[in-house]
């Protein structure tokens, strides 16, 4: 318990910090509002105070004063928050989709039902899957030891055995909750990760409904909720939920133009997991072509994380090998055998259809959709922002599958399923921004005052 | 109309999912509860823990077939329960954790590596030193 209110410290802060710093607060309608800035605050929450405990206790040392920091830090924006002046509700047009109340039920239903499988997984698991104990939370119980110790979480010794150059988000926030509520319970890497899932659904669900409506936006969540592959990878602990949640999140962040938390976003996926750095790239790529003026305000957000991130891996991990510079010896001879190639292939066309569970597959509600909307060509511009970084992703994780040292069959069998969990979150977004939207007679969704012209061209496209 | 009934259709596919999914999982995960027996790993190596300080680093050696699942398995199990100490797959150090799927003389195979069996915590967990 007392490592449990860690976690809703960092959620509380990351709120906070959401609600006073970004426009978030000025974006309309008012239930798409209170969700983005909850899974913006969560995610963003976590990810932050994960980076200061990083910096501050395995680095400086200076774990033992970091609890009294945050805590002020908290009661300091906890006050500028009160001090604000009320956001005007003249300016909060209501959602007025005639399916908005069935379909919200619906949302909270589907999250009920999913908490509880959640819950059978983690009553069955408490340490969660393989990896959870072998990698993320094995360096927490590291990073939580005093002294020089700590160090021993990316120590070439134990980078002979497990992945102790992997970016330190999740591992980092565990030992933080765990340090500070000097308590090492399982319940915090299952709070973390449920915190991670509630957030990618509201940041789906809310930035759909500000982009597209409240009856698009609610479906996009149900289906993010509803996903079978994904429900299986919360009580995994593993970190690929956090990455979908932050590589959502940046997508999300830069379609409401918020280049900046978008760019930090962007950054956090990179500090989760190393899939997360060939997403900041694309993304950093695709901002400068699709969204140029945005380029500046998205590197700036991403910049900090980004630091933090290069010196871990320059100058912390650097004695522990990655897969990446594992693989070049003899890469050559892979990327010129046809047959690995079929055999990537063939998985990746497996585990798509297995992200479904019998004959229910997370496509099937948006192709009912797909069939009665049709599809908007006013938002081929954003399908192919989002779309190029998707297919860019997909691209560099198959290159790796291509080029990789490991057994390919062992490799593609205990990873691929979690590639397409990170990836569907995005998928989801584009092909629900793809459709027409059911709530065009309605009144259109606002985005903040500051950029009015810049929404609106966004609302056009 | 159609609209309507489409966004209703696509609503209840989502919560017919989402209760599949409920199924489905409960009955994986009754299944396989535990399956690399990391909480009987807590219990098995705490007399350990309590025993050796938190910054040795200690060697390894296991009677499970190397390369095996199970062994590696067992090692990041141990290396889970036990961090931050730090363990290594070889009887270089002054100290060795044993750590044994079977019942066996433990003194006898301390021995054909030069270790000398410095306690036997019980559950096939045993700590060795090195023979100098």
């Amino acid at each position: 318990m007392p490592g449990l209110i860690w976690v809703l410290e960092a959620v509380l802060l990351g709120c906070l910090l959401v609600y006073r710093w970004t426009d978030l607060r000025a974006v309309n309608p008012r239930p798409a509002r209170m969700l983005l800035i909850f899974g913006a605050g969560t995610a963003g929450g976590i990810g932050l105070t994960s980076c200061i405990f990083f910096l501050a206790g395995p680095l400086m040392k200076l774990a033992p004063a970091d609890p009294l920091v945050e805590l002020a830090l908290l009661a300091w924006v906890g006050y500028l928050c009160f001090r604000m002046p009320p956001h005007s509700p003249a300016s909060s047009p209501r959602l007025r989709s005639r399916l908005a109340v069935p379909l919200a039920a619906a949302l909270v239903v589907t999250l009920v039902i999913a908490a509880a499988a959640i819950l059978s997984g983690l009553e069955a698991n408490p340490h969660g899957y393989w990896d959870a104990w072998a990698i993320w939370n094995l360096r927490a119980r590291f990073l939580i030891s005093g002294g020089g110790l700590a160090a021993r979480a990316w120590s070439p010794v134990l980078g002979a055995t497990t992945h102790a150059a992997y970016p330190m988000l999740l591992s980092s926030f565990v030992a933080r909750c765990w340090l500070f509520g000097n308590v090492t319970s399982a319940v915090v890497p299952a709070a973390a990760s449920l915190a991670f899932f509630l957030a990618l659904v509201a940041l789906v669900t809310g930035g759909i409904a500000v982009l597209r409506g409240g009856t698009l936006g609610l479906l996009a969540g149900l289906s993010i909720a509803a996903t079978p592959s994904l429900l299986h990878q919360i009580p995994a602990l593993y970190a690929d939920v956090p990455l979908a949640c932050y590589m959502a999140g940046a997508v999300i962040f830069l379609l409401l133009e918020q280049p900046l938390p978008a760019g930090i976003f962007a950054a956090l996926s990179a500090w989760t997991k190393d899939e997360g750095i060939l997403f900041l790239l694309v993304f950093l790529a695709a901002s400068a072509v699709w969204r140029r003026s945005a380029i500046r305000a998205v590197v700036a957000g991403a910049l900090p994380v980004a630091v933090l991130l290069i010196g871990f891996k320059r100058f912390l991990a650097g004695g522990s090998s990655s897969l990446f510079f594992n693989s070049l010896p003899g890469a050559a001879h892979r990327i010129l055998d046809p047959a690995r190639y079929g055999t990537v292939l063939s998985a990746f066309e497996h585990e798509f259809i297995s992200m479904g569970i019998g004959w229910y597959h997370p496509l099937l509600p948006w192709a009912v959709l797909a069939v009665a909307l049709g599809l908007d060509p006013k938002q081929r511009r954003t399908m192919f922002f989002v779309g190029a970084i998707i297919l860019v992703l997909l691209a560099g994780d198959f290159g790796v599958y291509i080029v990789a040292d490991n057994d390919l069959a062992w490799l593609v069998q205990t990873s691929l399923n979690r590639i397409l969990v990170q990836i569907w979150p995005l998928l989801a977004i584009a092909a629900f921004l793809a459709l027409r939207s059911p709530d065009v007679f309605g009144p259109a969704p606002q985005l903040p005052a500051k950029s009015g012209r810049k929404a609106r061209r966004a609302t056009s496209r | 109309m159609r609209v309507t009934a489409a966004i209703l259709v696509a609503a209840l596919l989502c919560l017919w999912g989402v209760s599949q999914t409920y199924a489905l999982e409960t009955d994986y995960q009754r299944q396989n509860a535990d399956p690399y027996q990391i909480s009987a790993a807590f219990q098995r190596l705490e007399p350990l823990r309590a025993a050796v300080p938190e910054d040795a680093v200690l060697g390894y050696v296991t009677d499970t077939e190397t390369g095996s699942a199970v062994e590696s398995a067992m090692f990041l199990a141990a290396q889970y329960v036990l961090a931050p100490r730090l363990l290594e797959k070889n009887v270089t150090h002054e100290w060795v954790l044993g750590n044994f799927t079977r019942p066996a003389d433990f003194a006898a195979f301390g021995k054909t590596k030069s270790l000398r069996l410095e306690r036997d915590f019980g559950g096939g967990v045993v700590l060795f030193r090195r023979e100098r």
